[in-house]
This record gives structure tokens, sequence and C-alpha cells, in this order.
């Protein structure tokens, strides 16, 4: 729609302006500091992720296993039984390849965030994670991966922890 | 077992900072208001003939006829003090040794808000005349910190 309009309203300025001092300007950083309480589950998942192993929490009743760990049961809303030692392993679910970072930049290599089914869950439960070590042309839906960790002294109990997923090698 | 106690190797909180940034323009009737009082030390304001009303900060179009504005005057750089307040805590929260004196000083129909200076508090009050104080030409960045504080005429 916008490509049938030649000149549109207003006063248009560009980044030069700015540098060159023809705009004036004011500039401000918001405070975005913020601490977010983990929790039980998450701060479990999160304590277990430095040591190298994704956790999950089962509920006995509806037999399901739940990964990231809640306390809470989805489905019956009773308390979880007890925490899970997942694999490292899944199954793609679902990806995309995105050729914008977050910040709209372009790249070449594109991104690929998948949403990863974690062996020992229940089926279609997952997380999201990045795929890496791949060429993006070969992912597929249903193709299995495992994690690649950082270094265990490198591991400070977050997400990031995990570096990328990458296919395991068919023997 | 019930999931009640946390993990004592878990992490209390996670701490995050969103990256918020932004960057405002002044618009058309902002620019010249800002630009005339950054390169010549006076403050400006627009004048709609058919409601009478002078706007400061200048303004582009009449907020009560909507007409646009294109009479510029200048209003000088004295006007009276309106109302004010005395702040005793700084931003962070802690105690100020003098309080900060702000005033709504009035131009034309409209004003600025700023602080006042070189006044005792207890000399300030509702209608004295002051006038600005600007920085020196160098330090000026084309914002209302540009005037440092407003003075008893």
């Amino acid at each position: 729609m916008t490509a049938n309009i030649r000149e549109f309203p207003g006063t248009s300025i560009n980044e030069q302006d700015f540098d060159d001092g023809k705009i004036l300007y004011n500039f401000d950083k918001l405070n975005g500091i913020y601490a977010w309480d983990t929790g039980i589950g998450i701060g479990s998942y999160l304590a277990s992720l430095k040591n190298g192993v994704l956790l999950g929490s089962h509920c006995k009743t509806c037999r399901k296993v739940v990964v990231p760990p809640r306390t809470i049961c989805e489905w019956c809303f009773r308390p979880m039984n007890e925490f899970v030692p997942l694999k490292d392993t899944g199954i793609v679910n679902t990806f995309s390849l995105c050729y914008v970072t977050w910040d709209v930049q372009r790249i070449k290599d594109p991104e690929i965030p998948a949403v990863i089914d974690i062996d020992g869950a229940s089926p279609m439960h997952g997380i999201m994670h990045m795929l890496g070590d791949v060429d993006p042309q070969n992912v597929k839906i249903g193709m299995r991966v495992q994690a690649v960790w950082k270094p265990a002294n490198e591991r400070q109990g977050s997400i990031n922890d995990i570096l990328y997923f990458k296919p395991i090698e068919e023997k | 077992m019930t999931l009640l106690n946390r993990d004592p190797n878990s992490p209390v909180v996670w701490n995050g900072e969103l990256p918020v940034t932004n960057r405002y323009t002044y618009g058309l009737a902002g620019e010249k208001f800002f630009r005339t009082l950054k390169d010549e030390e006076r403050i400006l304001g627009t004048h709609c003939p058919h409601c009478d009303q002078t706007y400061v900060p200048a303004s582009i179009f009449c907020e009560r006829c909507l007409a646009k504005l294109d009479d510029w005057v200048d209003v000088g750089t004295s006007g009276e003090v309106n109302t004010f307040t005395f702040l005793h805590v700084n931003l962070d929260g802690s105690l100020r040794e003098k309080p900060e004196i702000i005033a709504f000083v009035r131009f034309g129909d409209g004003g600025l808000i700023h602080r006042l200076g070189e006044i005792n508090p207890d000399q300030v009050q509702i209608g004295i005349m002051v006038q600005a104080v600007f920085k020196p030409a160098s330090d000026r960045i084309g914002s209302i910190l540009d005037i440092d504080y407003f003075k008893p005429v």
C-alpha cells in the first residue's frame, strides 16, 4: 500500500542530519534493570543447568514430564511429585531461519531458533533454543539434536550455558 | 514428595537489563525554540491572532482553534514566578543540604518550569520577577538546561 505513496507528509530527517548537528535532539537511556524471582521450579532448573543437566518435573497423576520444571501440574493443578533429570538430546519440533537479529541488523548466516522436544519429557514438551553447527538448508523437523554445553567452569546457571543444539551424526 | 524447597544452589533472582534508549527530536517549533535559545539566548513563543494567545514554549499549532501559527514573538528572558516548590530530596533518595527550588516562570500565556538560583529560599514568593541565567555558549547543547537557572531581577 505504501508503495503507491510518492511523498509522505511531514519533515523527513536521516542519521546524517544528527551527525552534522542539523537537528537538535535529546538522547535518553531508561533504567531497565530488573530482578526476577526464579522460584522453586526455574531456580532448580538454572542450578542444574550449571551442572550440565536439563531438569524436568514429573506429575504421577497425569504421568507427564514437563521441561522446564514447574511445581504445579498444568493439567490437574496438583503439586508436581518430583524433579527428573533429562537427557540433553531431543527432536526438532519446529524451527525458523532468521536473517534479521533482535536489534534489526541484517545477517548473511541465519540464526536458527528452534523448539526442541527433550528426550525423557512427554511428547511435544520441549524448550526453545538455537541450532548450530548445521547447514541452514539441512535443518528438518524431526531431526535429532544434542546440546553443546559451555565448559563447566564457564557455566553460570543460565539457559545460555547450552551454546546451541547440533545434529546428532547418524551412524 | 512435593516440590516445596528451593534448590540451595539455585539463584534467588534472575538479574537482567532491558536495553531501552530513545532519541527525542523537538519537532518544527521545538527545533526553532531550542535553536534560538542555544544560539541567541532568546526565548520564543508563537502568537495566535485569532485566540490572542501566546504559546511558550513555541507551538506550531494553536491548541484552541488548531490554526497553524507562524507569528513568532520574543517574550524576553524574565518572567513572573507563578508557583514554586522546594525539593529536599535528591533523585537517589538522599537528603539535600540546601533545597532545590523549582518554579513555574510565566512567559506570555505559557511558561517554563525551571530551577531558581542566587536566591534565599525564604525570599521566594509567588509574583517575584526572575531572569534567565544562561550557561556559557560553549556548554549549550540545545536543551532547556542551556538556561542554568533563573535569578531574581
